[in-house]
């Protein structure tokens, strides 16, 4: 299901793309319904991982993850799993510039959160680009990581969504 | 605050802000529609179709099909006299029924072409780096009252008023202009005429020089004068017959109001105003004023990353011109009436259908999304169409509607590919039938699908030139669900999403449609042996 529902996610972000290009301007109809197509992909995938987790810590405790498992947090407010409705209502993260500015000095001093509010690897990093550094330690952790026998999730590949990077890039 | 603004805001949390530039296409070319085809079938399932033969000036193009010849929208007017047509590239083509003949039976109400005009042009807004597609969503015909016809036609942002007209005389004998339509110098003029066309008489008043000015830097050696020495009497002009002339010409332009695209346009039974709908709003104009319209529905939220729903189509009542109704793209429908207040956020009316629990997916919100609304001709029932079903609402039954058909209901497990290749998002319209009995709405593969109210039969039928040879009969057709497949049927990966017939129309009187197939238009007639 959280498979389906990253698939989802990473078509709905494309469409959101290409339609900034396409002829006519922006359609605000296609554009609400791409949005919430995508927060539905992105509750179900939460509530999986959630459920998964869960199982897990029941299955095998878990050592604690390294900071650099972590993907980059898109957003200030963390999303704990909501129903549909309520994010559709409540307000959404907004991307103002000055949030992004506090959000990268604060990075490594802010307290490592709960997995639930971990946005999925693959979506597009919304930081801009004096992130750099930090966004290879982020790609090298990804590839460092192993199971270590630890835990039995699989380690999720980089290569699943190449295009993180091309969004990334520009 | 701008449309690209709002639809950012949406967009935020899940894209990085950058600003691009729109790309500015350039403007196609136009070329000559398609040619026609009218088929004919009967009451008892005996199908015929003949071929019309194609008039010299529509051209087959030869190369690919133009994305400037898709149509866009088809709607006959309120005789059924006359059939128009919209496409992507903004031209309006009015297709006239023939006169019935003794001579020929069997050509019996063929429609041919009437007028063909330009009726939107791209254009560019600069100020927001916007393009303004030309492309025709709408058009509505208003109400026969004089000689001339007029139809409204709208693109995204604004809505034109044109007036079709013949002619068939012209009027000759000019003072002013030689025979030709050139200016004639007027020094060489001597006499007084009197000037008649078919309704106006014009006095002119023509008076000597006895200086003449020579040596003009800007008068062209070619120019004609007429020899001084031939008008030598008073002329009284006669009308000669000449060929056939219709001409369109815009008579109101109606722009500015939308900050939206516009999705909708409807002429109130009163004759004198029409609404025209975007995502967020509703304007009503009188059809005399064009720089000022008023707004009636607002559901633009203060907080534009709270929106849930956009408007999505929206019509007048056919009696009542206090009465309107509007779809959203959450699946419920508004009654509204202009006599409670002046802004008509508060509905009267709200038709909503509770959710079926077991058939909720990702795309749940995007298959519920009305596509289409439209008033039976009775009044007393509304038909909406959503991705895969039409309903049947009752005014007078808010819950739930009265009738639900399913269109294509095999789609409903293929929506993860329709979402990837767009086609979800297909807008498909239904229409009524003249007597309220029977539904008719469009699918892909060129299938088309109409729906009896009495005996709650369905048939599906294709429009295409391949499966229909002059006379023959067109041949009910089926989707194959699941397991075997028999001879004629189809199965449902083999279905051509990119054939889709979103666009069609019933004559308001008899048995006649027209079904518009990507670029090309067919009709069907009922021929009752």
């Amino acid at each position: 299901m959280d498979v389906e529902a990253k698939r989802i996610m990473a078509v709905s972000i494309g469409k959101l793309y290409s339609l900034r290009t396409q002829r006519g301007g922006l359609r605000l109809h296609r554009s609400l319904l791409l949005s919430m197509t995508m927060r539905a992909a992105r509750d179900i995938y939460h509530t999986a991982q959630l459920l998964r987790d869960a199982e897990e810590e029941q299955v095998v405790p878990c050592a604690p993850d390294a900071a650099t498992e972590e993907p980059m947090e898109i957003s200030k407010d963390s999303p704990q799993t909501l129903t549909p409705k309520e994010v559709a209502v409540k307000p959404q993260e907004t991307l103002e510039e000055d949030k992004e500015n506090r959000c990268a000095s604060e990075r490594h001093s802010r307290k490592r959160r709960g997995k639930t509010a971990v946005e999925p690897d693959f979506l597009p990093l919304k930081k801009a680009k004096m992130d750099t550094d930090e966004e290879k330690q982020h790609l090298q952790g990804e590839v460092l990581r192993t199971n270590n026998g630890n835990s039995c999730r699989q380690a999720e590949t980089l290569s699943a969504f190449p295009t993180n990077r091309a969004i990334v890039a520009c | 605050m701008d449309e690209e603004i709002d639809t950012r805001k949406i967009n935020n949390s899940f894209l990085r802000d950058h600003n691009y530039a729109t790309e500015v296409q350039p403007v196609q070319t136009l070329d000559y529609i398609d040619s026609i085809k009218a088929f004919f079938f009967s009451d008892n399932g005996q199908l015929r179709s003949f071929t019309q033969p194609e008039p010299p000036l529509m051209r087959r193009q030869e190369a690919f099909n133009r994305t400037a010849d898709i149509i866009s929208t088809v709607e006959f007017n309120s005789t059924g006299e006359l059939l128009a047509t919209g496409d992507k590239g903004g031209r309006v083509v009015v297709f006239q029924r023939e006169q019935e003949s003794k001579n020929q039976p069997h050509r019996r109400g063929e429609y041919n072409v009437y007028s063909t005009f330009q009726s939107h042009e791209p254009e560019f807004d600069y100020l927001k780096s916007l393009e303004i597609e030309e492309k025709i969503n709408k058009i509505r015909w208003l109400p026969q009252q004089n000689a001339a016809y007029f139809l409204l036609s709208t693109n995204d942002k604004t809505v034109k008023l044109w007036k079709i007209s013949e002619r068939d005389k012209r009027p000759e004998g000019y003072n002013l202009k030689d025979e030709e339509g050139r200016i004639r110098d007027p020094t060489t003029i001597t006499a007084l005429r009197i000037l008649l066309d078919h309704k106006t008489v014009k006095l002119w008043k023509i008076s000597e020089r006895d200086k003449r000015p020579e040596g003009y830097n800007l008068k062209d050696e070619e120019g004609r004068i007429r020899d001084p020495t031939t008008i030598t009497a008073l002329r009284v002009p006669v009308l000669r017959p000449m060929d056939l002339m219709v001409e369109a010409t815009p008579r109101r332009i109606f722009s500015n109001a939308h900050t939206y695209h516009i999705n909708s346009i409807s002429v109130n039974s009163d004759y004198e105003t029409y609404m025209s709908t975007d995502d967020l709003r509703i304007n009503l104009w009188n059809l005399e004023i064009t720089n000022r319209s008023f707004n009636i529905v607002d559901i633009k939220p203060a907080n534009m990353e709270e929106l849930t729903e956009v408007i999505t189509a929206a019509e007048f009542h056919p009696n009542q011109c206090n009465t309107f109704v509007y779809s959203s793209s959450k699946g419920s429908i508004r009654l509204c009436d202009m006599r409670t207040s002046a802004l008509c956020d508060n509905h009267s009316k709200l038709f909503e259908e509770p959710e079926d629990p077991s058939n909720r997916s990702f795309f749940s919100e995007i298959i519920s999304s009305i596509s289409d609304v439209k008033f039976s001709h009775s009044g007393r029932y509304l038909m909406t169409r959503d991705y895969l079903t039409v309903k049947v609402w009752d005014i007078n039954m808010e819950s739930k509607p009265l009738e639900t058909y399913q269109v294509h209901d095999y789609l409903r497990s293929k929506l993860c590919s329709l979402y990837e290749n767009d086609c979800i998002f297909d807008k498909f319209e239904c229409v009524w039938n003249g007597t309220d009995s029977v539904l008719m709405t469009g699918s892909y593969n060129n299938f088309f699908r109409m729906f009896d109210r009495n005996t709650k039969r369905d048939v599906t039928l294709e429009a295409s030139r391949e499966n229909s040879k002059p006379r023959a009969i067109l041949k009910p057709r089926k989707v194959c669900v699941g397991g075997k497949r028999r001879k004629d049927e189809i199965s449902v990966d083999s279905l051509d999403f990119s054939k889709k017939i979103l666009h069609t129309a019933w004559h308001p009187n008899e048995n006649i449609i027209a079904v518009a197939a990507t670029n090309n238009l067919y009709i069907f007639q009922d021929k009752v042996n």
